[in-house]
C-alpha cells in the first residue's frame, strides 16, 4: 500500500460515490471500453498503533492477525507502542503478523497501551472502562472531566497504569 | 406462526430456508456483520443440497481469512459466488441504503452505521440476495433515500454481478436485468397479492407470481435439530439460534 491509486469493483451510482472526491470514475488503460473506480491511496504522514512486542531494531510482532501492515507501509513515519522490547524478532518467532524494522521508525515501550482496547493474546477489552468513557463522551462536561482525570492530568505511563488498569489486566502481564 | 399442510414454522425459520435455496453447491457464499438468517441459511444449505459449498460467515470459526483484505480480493476477483445483503431500505430498483434516512443527505433525519463493504461486494459478488426481515412501506419503497450500493450501472462500467433476488417474510421478488426492477416472483403461504399491494412502496407487477414452495420436513427438522445445534457449538449468533430455531 502507500501506491498511487488503487482500481475498484463497485461504487457506481451511489450516494457515497457523489461524495469521495478522493475516488473518481476512469477508463480501464488495458481495456478503454470498460471504466472503474479508482481510489486514491491514502498516504498518512504519521501512524501510530499497538503491538505484542518489538526488538530493538524495530521488527514487531504484532500478537495478531493483523491490517495494521497495510498502516506501516502506507504512513510515511510509523510509530509503534508496544508491551515488550525484546532482543532479537524474525518473522519465524513472530506471533501473528510480523513487520519488518524496515517499515519502521520508533517504537515505545508501552505496557498495556491497547487499554482500554484489548491486546489480542494477552488482555481483552476493559469493559467497565469503556462503558464509562462512552458515557463520559455523552456531553462536553463530562467528557472534559474524563479527558482530565486520565489524560491531561497524568504525569506518566507508570500513574495510569496504577490508576487506570484493573487488577485482572494486571495479572495477565508477568 | 404459520400452519399450512402439515408443518408449522416461524417466519425467521421460512426466511433462514428461503434463503439456504440460494446457495448452490461447489460455490463461494458469504454473509456479512449482523446475518443470523443467512447465517443459518449457509449451514442448512450445506447439510442439505450444498455439500461442497464453501461458506464464509463474518465474525465466526467459518472464515478461512485471517484479514479483510484477503475476503476483499476474493470477492473482487469475482470468485465470489453469493452474498447476501440487507438494508434498511430497498426500492424497486434493487437499490439499497444502510446509511440514513431523510431527503437532505447532509441533514439527515437518522444515521446508521452504513455498509462496510457492501457497497463493493455487490458489485463483485456473481449473485447478491438481499432480505429484509421487515415488508412494509418504510422498508420497501420507490426510491432510497441515500443510495449505498446500486443494482444496476451503465453497460460501460466493470461490474461482476448484482442483485439476483430479495427475500421477505411475505414474498421473493427477483430482479429482471432486462429492466432493472425487482418483480414479484412468489408469494409466501397465507399472504394474499393484496397484502403485499398494501404493504411494498412501489407498484408491484405479478404476471409470473407463482405460491412460494413451503419448507419441507426435511428442511425444518435439518435446520431447528443439526443447523441449531451447529451454531450453539461454534458460537456462531448461538444465542438467537437457540431462541429462533425451534
Amino acid at each position: 500500500m502507500g501506491v498511487p491509486y488503487v482500481p475498484i469493483i463497485g461504487l457506481i451510482g451511489t450516494d457515497i460515490l457523489k461524495r469521495r472526491l478522493d475516488m473518481k470514475i476512469v477508463e480501464n488503460p488495458f481495456n478503454p471500453d470498460v471504466k472503474t473506480v479508482v481510489a486514491q491511496s491514502l498516504r498518512p504522514d504519521i501512524a501510530i498503533f499497538h503491538a505484542q512486542s518489538a526488538d530493538k531494531l524495530g521488527n514487531i510482532s504484532c500478537g495478531y492477525d493483523a491490517e495494521v501492515v497495510m498502516l506501516a507501509e502506507g504512513a510515511k513515519h510509523v510509530i509503534v507502542t508496544v508491551e515488550s522490547v525484546v532482543d532479537k524478532i524474525t518473522e519465524k518467532d513472530s506471533v501473528g503478523t510480523y513487520i519488518p524494522s524496515i517499515l519502521v521508525n520508533s517504537i515505545v515501550h508501552a505496557p498495556y497501551g491497547a487499554h482500554p482496547s484489548g491486546c489480542a493474546g494477552l488482555y481483552d477489552p476493559d469493559k467497565v472502562h469503556m462503558q464509562a468513557y462512552v458515557k463520559a463522551s455523552q456531553s462536553e462536561e463530562t467528557f472534559q472531566e474524563y479527558l482530565k482525570k486520565y489524560v491531561h492530568g497524568i504525569s506518566s505511563h507508570e500513574e495510569y497504569i496504577d490508576m487506570a488498569i484493573p487488577d485482572h489486566i494486571k495479572k495477565t502481564i508477568k | 406462526m404459520m400452519t399450512t399442510n402439515m408443518n408449522t414454522y416461524n417466519p425467521v425459520e421460512l426466511m433462514v430456508v428461503l434463503l439456504s435455496r440460494e446457495v448452490r453447491d461447489n460455490e463461494i457464499s458469504a454473509c456479512g456483520a449482523l446475518s443470523h438468517i443467512p447465517a443459518a441459511g449457509m449451514l442448512l444449505a450445506k447439510e442439505l443440497h450444498a455439500r461442497n459449498a464453501e461458506l464464509i460467515i463474518l465474525n465466526s470459526i467459518f472464515n478461512p481469512f485471517k484479514t479483510s483484505r484477503q475476503f476483499h480480493y476474493l470477492a473482487q476477483r469475482g470468485e465470489l459466488g453469493l452474498f447476501f445483503v440487507s438494508g434498511i431500505q430497498i426500492d424497486q430498483y434493487a437499490n439499497y441504503n444502510l446509511h440514513q434516512l431523510g431527503p437532505d443527505h447532509a441533514q439527515p433525519d437518522v444515521r446508521f452505521p452504513g455498509g462496510y463493504g457492501g457497497g463493493l461486494i455487490y458489485y463483485a459478488a456473481r449473485r447478491s440476495v438481499a432480505f429484509r426481515t421487515e415488508h412494509t412501506k418504510r422498508s420497501f419503497v420507490e426510491n432510497v433515500d441515500y443510495i449505498s450500493a446500486a443494482g444496476s450501472s451503465p453497460e460501460d462500467t466493470l461490474r461482476l454481478g448484482g442483485p439476483s433476488k430479495v427475500i421477505t417474510p411475505k414474498v421473493t421478488f427477483m430482479f429482471n436485468r432486462k429492466i432493472n426492477r425487482l418483480e414479484l416472483e412468489s408469494i409466501h403461504a397465507g399472504f394474499t397479492l393484496e397484502d403485499i399491494v398494501n404493504n411494498t412502496g412501489f407498484a408491484v407487477s405479478n404476471e409470473h407470481a407463482i405460491q412460494t414452495a413451503e419448507p419441507s420436513e426435511l428442511e425444518l427438522y435439518t435446520l431447528r435439530n443439526i443447523v441449531r445445534q451447529r451454531m450453539i457449538n461454534t458460537n456462531t449468533y448461538a444465542k438467537w439460534a437457540e431462541n429462533s430455531l425451534n
